[in-house]
């Protein structure tokens, strides 16, 4: 499975903090992002950022293995 | 002694933050801090409180990060870096963030340096809360 993450104003568009994704072998993080970016295209249109596993990553063509940690979020505004 | 780099709901004591960080080197010549407080106002709108949000896991790893690269980039002896996660009102501190250096300059620059990247590189949001409604801030001045 992939946990996918949503975090502050993103959250507040998709209305869930978390989901789990069947993980199939050789699925890309472009995939990913595309198929949450057609459920959920509102919280996508402030996506700035991703993460897997707590890094920051901007190759989309990343492929992803089983039980990583995406993290879709926008802007930050800390500080 | 609490670690240099934090995120807590709890306020923080400069006092406490500023001897923790002259305990670390008696070399220390110039400490130069930063806090972030509340604003009542905002955009201009009347603002009663200000709520946050953050990965927690990465906002630590990458403040840690930070606060590497800011010791290495201006040769600090040390840097604390706290912030807090939870719902504040006018007035209340945010955030804090202190740099130790053998002279002024670097100090000044480094504390400069860290909370200009903290608003760039960190998983944190803030929420204003206005007679207006709530809204997630998405600029960092």
């Amino acid at each position: 499975m992939i946990d996918v993450l949503f975090f502050g104003p993103v959250v507040e568009r998709t209305r869930v903090n978390s989901l789990q994704i069947p993980f199939s072998p050789g699925m890309s993080l472009q995939s990913l992002h595309d198929a949450l970016a057609a459920r959920y295209p509102h919280a996508f249109e402030i996506v700035c950022f991703i993460a897997v596993n707590e890094q920051q990553v901007r190759d989309l063509s990343m492929l992803l293995t089983d039980n990583s940690e995406v993290t879709f979020m926008a802007k930050f505004s800390g500080g | 002694m609490k670690a240099a780099v934090r995120i807590q709901q709890e306020d923080f004591s400069q006092d406490e933050e500023i001897a923790a960080l002259k305990a670390s080197s008696q070399r220390i010549g110039g400490i130069a801090t930063f806090v972030g407080c509340a604003r009542d106002f905002s955009e201009g709108r009347a603002v009663s409180q200000i709520s946050f949000d953050a990965y927690g896991s990465m906002a630590v790893l990458e403040m840690s990060q930070l606060r590497m690269d800011a010791i290495e980039k201006f040769g600090l002896l040390d840097a604390r870096l706290v912030h807090r996660i939870c719902t504040v009102g006018p007035g209340d501190n945010i955030v804090f963030i202190a740099a130790g250096a053998e002279h002024r300059v670097a100090a000044l620059e480094a504390c400069r340096w860290m909370i200009d990247e903290l608003k760039a590189r960190v998983p944190i949001w803030k929420k204003e809360v206005t007679p207006q409604g709530d809204s997630w801030v998405t600029a960092h001045p």
